[in-house]
């Protein structure tokens, strides 16, 4: 019985240096080079999205090139918001 | 016509025409790609798991292993109520991960340099998203648009920017994942047709330039199909526990 128990003690103090370890290393492997990918595109896609709500609005309602200069910008806003949060989150994690 | 480096992208239909409602319904080299990596994903699944011995052999431990990375993303990002997403998550992972793989060998197709491959992926994902969301919080999940502490003059412009950036995700998602397949490949023909145009003398320069980008194109192929998985699980969260 009293075998036993070391032993749990042992795995339990085990298990802890690997959550240490785990911890450590969160961050500085290919991960980060992943959220740099990330990052370049979500800007892009704002903007095309946003144009392309412009450019349709645009021909549903006969007002070129109004709605599309207006959503472009809008579009902008709205990638530099996505950059930023996912900038955000990233630092929360570190 | 064989140097041309975007005629790898080339779509073309094996065995006969098929045509039901007009619509186009051949099976083509895309699909057969897609058929052999799902074949691949149930062959590892089913002999990874057939015996369950206590020392694992490598086929098993592979198995193991992409379910415990899958599991642990899921944990840590979307938190443990998106466990029962589990398998979708997983699917999605294994068949971008095996279409990227398959891609890079030799006279093989890549499925993911295909925009409506993937964008039919991240649609999927996206609706999906969407429809838990309204699921779980009902009309209350329309507050991701309306940050909060915002001047309630703003508040329209503001509405509109995060109706677009939210609009966005589907487009940037399957964005990446094309363009980075689609890059590469191209990239790896070029190189590997100054190879035959330099010849024999001045062959080698680009030829030890292909060895390592076809490296990196693996470590890319891992990287955006990890990349999808995530941005499924942060999107999940954000429709399961609804907050900034």
């Amino acid at each position: 019985m009293k075998d036993f128990k070391e032993i749990s003690t042992r795995l339990k103090i085990a298990k802890k240096n690997v959550r240490e370890i785990e911890e450590k290393n969160r961050g500085s492997n290919a991960t980060s080079l992943g959220k740099a990918l990330k990052i370049s595109t979500e800007l892009v896609a704002a903007v095309v999205v946003g144009s392309t709500i412009g450019f349709l609005l645009d021909n549903w309602f006969d007002t070129k090139p109004l709605l599309t200069i207006c959503f472009f910008i809008i579009g902008v806003a709205a990638g530099i918001l996505n950059v930023f949060r996912s900038a955000k989150k990233m630092q929360k994690k570190l | 016509m064989v140097l041309n480096p975007m005629h790898q992208f080339e779509v073309y239909k094996i065995g006969p025409e098929i045509n039901i409602g007009g619509i186009n319904l051949s099976f083509t080299n895309a699909s057969f790609f897609m058929a052999i990596s799902a074949i691949l994903i149930l062959s590892l699944l089913f002999f990874g798991t057939k015996k369950k011995s206590l020392i694992p052999s490598k086929i098993q431990l592979i198995t193991e292993m992409s379910y415990a990375l899958i599991a642990k993303m899921i944990n840590d990002t979307a938190g443990s109520s998106a466990k029962a997403f589990f398998p979708f998550v997983f699917t999605l992972f294994m068949f971008v991960l095996f279409c990227n793989m398959v891609g890079m060998l030799p006279y093989s197709f890549t499925v993911t340099s295909q925009i409506i491959v993937t964008f039919v992926l991240a649609a999927t994902i996206f609706i999906g998203v969407t429809i838990i969301g309204f699921i779980k919080h009902g009309i209350k999940y329309l507050e991701l648009f309306v940050p909060k502490g915002v001047p309630i003059v703003l508040l329209p412009l503001i509405i509109v920017i995060e109706i677009i950036s939210y609009l966005a995700r589907p487009v940037s998602l399957s964005v990446r994942l094309f363009a980075n397949m689609l890059a590469g490949h191209t990239m790896l023909k070029v190189f590997g047709g100054f190879v035959i145009s330099l010849g024999l003398l001045g062959g080698w320069l680009p030829l030890s330039f292909a060895v390592a980008l076809t490296g990196l194109e693996i470590l890319v192929a891992f990287l955006q199909a990890y990349v999808f998985a995530i941005l499924t699980c942060i999107y999940l969260n954000d429709a399961l526990n609804l907050h900034h």
